[in-house]
């Protein structure tokens, strides 16, 4: 049994997937959180001067989704063949192009902009990405409400965390999408994710 | 065995990965390429409405990295064990990173400000993501040319496709870096991606 380490800021952000990973698969691992002031310290200690990193028996291995991939194929939840896999990282994909969509309205200097840029983010581009999701689910769902196979895959972890922050902007934005909100539900119903979801750290991002 | 159809416009750019993966195994495929004219007619047909898009016997993946990750498991390209692959993934990631950099200054349409972009993209950025290119294939490479485990994986070929891109905005880019070049030179000489340099069609991108 491979000893594993994850290093992140104490925040759900890019290591929240992985961490949902080893919950789901009851699976044990050292959390280690940086508060952003300790940051500055241990940033030549990682592999590309970034964070999430994923240490296996001592090798290093950093980027978020490769960290993820890597697990969830460890526990049984990328998918069960390589086909299914690819429709598994498709629908990551697809969640990401959500995430950078949002970030600059979140991330950038200017409020004024960042207002602008959440507007038309919430009113016009996200519910096109949800509908693009949706459409996902329901190609590769098998009639069922994990986004690939009728069983949940890290896909649906990775839904569950990316669409956690923006729920937490704005109530409603999943309002008029019931498959990807009936998704999120059946990931909250897992009684290991369940019991994480009660215990895990609160914070913003 | 799988029939397999990729559809993209008649250019490298988000489907060249896939196409090398496919040229360096020596596996047939049906290359689809829509002019930007006809792709209007064809773009329902896509489950995002978005190209490359694999159809695998009659069944469709969108996302470029997806069906690349995808086609290099099929064909043993993709880093012999689950660990191996994430280091895989991990490379290509951090690969992306610097496209996804440079293509907004690609696309800029203000000509003084896409030199002042490049310029400071050259200057500031690339070094950076050069460096970690570097870190990462010393890492993993154990020794070798290649960027994991001493033997080719989509890693090297996605390194070759992009850092062409590169080359053709500073011609000197890896002259500080030996050992990138030396990579891109073993993967022009393996025989099927040579064979497939000399006959691809030539395009603006």
């Amino acid at each position: 049994m491979p000893s594993y380490k994850l290093t992140y800021f104490n925040g759900r952000g890019r290591a929240e997937v992985s961490r949902l990973i080893f919950a789901a698969a009851g699976q044990k691992y050292e959390d280690v959180r940086y508060e952003f002031d300790q940051w500055p310290a241990h940033k030549a200690e990682m592999l590309l001067g970034q964070m999430p990193v994923l240490e296996v028996d001592g090798v290093k291995l950093p980027q978020s989704a490769a960290i993820a991939r890597f697990l969830a194929k460890q526990f049984h939840l990328a998918g069960k063949d390589n086909f299914e896999q690819a429709k598994v990282d498709a629908a990551v994909d697809t969640i990401y192009d959500i995430y950078k969509t949002w970030a600059p309205s979140r991330f950038g200097e200017d409020p004024v902009k960042k207002e602008a840029l959440s507007k038309k983010f919430f009113g016009e581009e996200l519910p096109k990405q949800l509908q693009n999701l949706e459409t996902l689910g329901k190609l590769y769902g098998n009639g069922g409400h994990f986004f690939v196979g009728n069983q949940l895959t890290w896909a649906d972890l990775f839904f569950h965390t990316i669409t956690e922050t923006l729920l937490g902007i704005n109530a409603d934005c999943l309002n008029n999408f019931p498959w990807l909100k009936d998704n999120r539900a059946e990931v909250e119903k897992q009684p290991k994710i369940a019991e994480y979801l009660k215990n895990r750290p609160r914070t913003e991002l | 065995m799988p029939s397999y159809k990729l559809y993209y416009f008649n250019g490298r750019g988000r489907a060249e990965v896939a196409r090398l993966i496919f040229a360096a195994a020596g596996e047939k495929y049906e290359d689809v390429r829509y002019e930007r004219d006809q792709w209007p007619a064809h773009k329902a047909e896509m489950p995002l409405g978005q190209m490359p898009v694999l159809e695998v016997d009659g069944v469709k993946l969108p996302q470029s990295l997806s069906i690349a990750r995808f086609l290099a498991k099929q064909f043993h390209l993709a880093g012999k064990d689950n660990f191996e692959q994430a280091q895989v993934d991990a490379v290509v990631d951090t690969i992306y990173d610097c496209l996804t950099k440079y293509v907004p200054i690609r696309f800029e349409t203000d000509e003084a400000k896409k030199e002042e972009l490049t310029k400071k993209f050259l200057a500031e950025e690339l070094p950076k993501h050069l460096q970690n290119f570097e870190t990462l294939g010393k890492l993993y490479g154990k020794g070798g040319h290649f960027f994991v485990g001493k033997q080719l994986t989509w890693a090297d070929l996605l390194f070759f496709d992009v850092g062409a891109i590169i080359l053709q905005v500073d011609s000197n880019a890896f002259n500080n870096h030996a050992w990138l070049k030396q990579n891109r030179a073993e993967v022009e000489k393996q025989p099927k991606i040579a064979e497939y340099l000399k006959n691809r069609p030539q395009t603006q991108f």
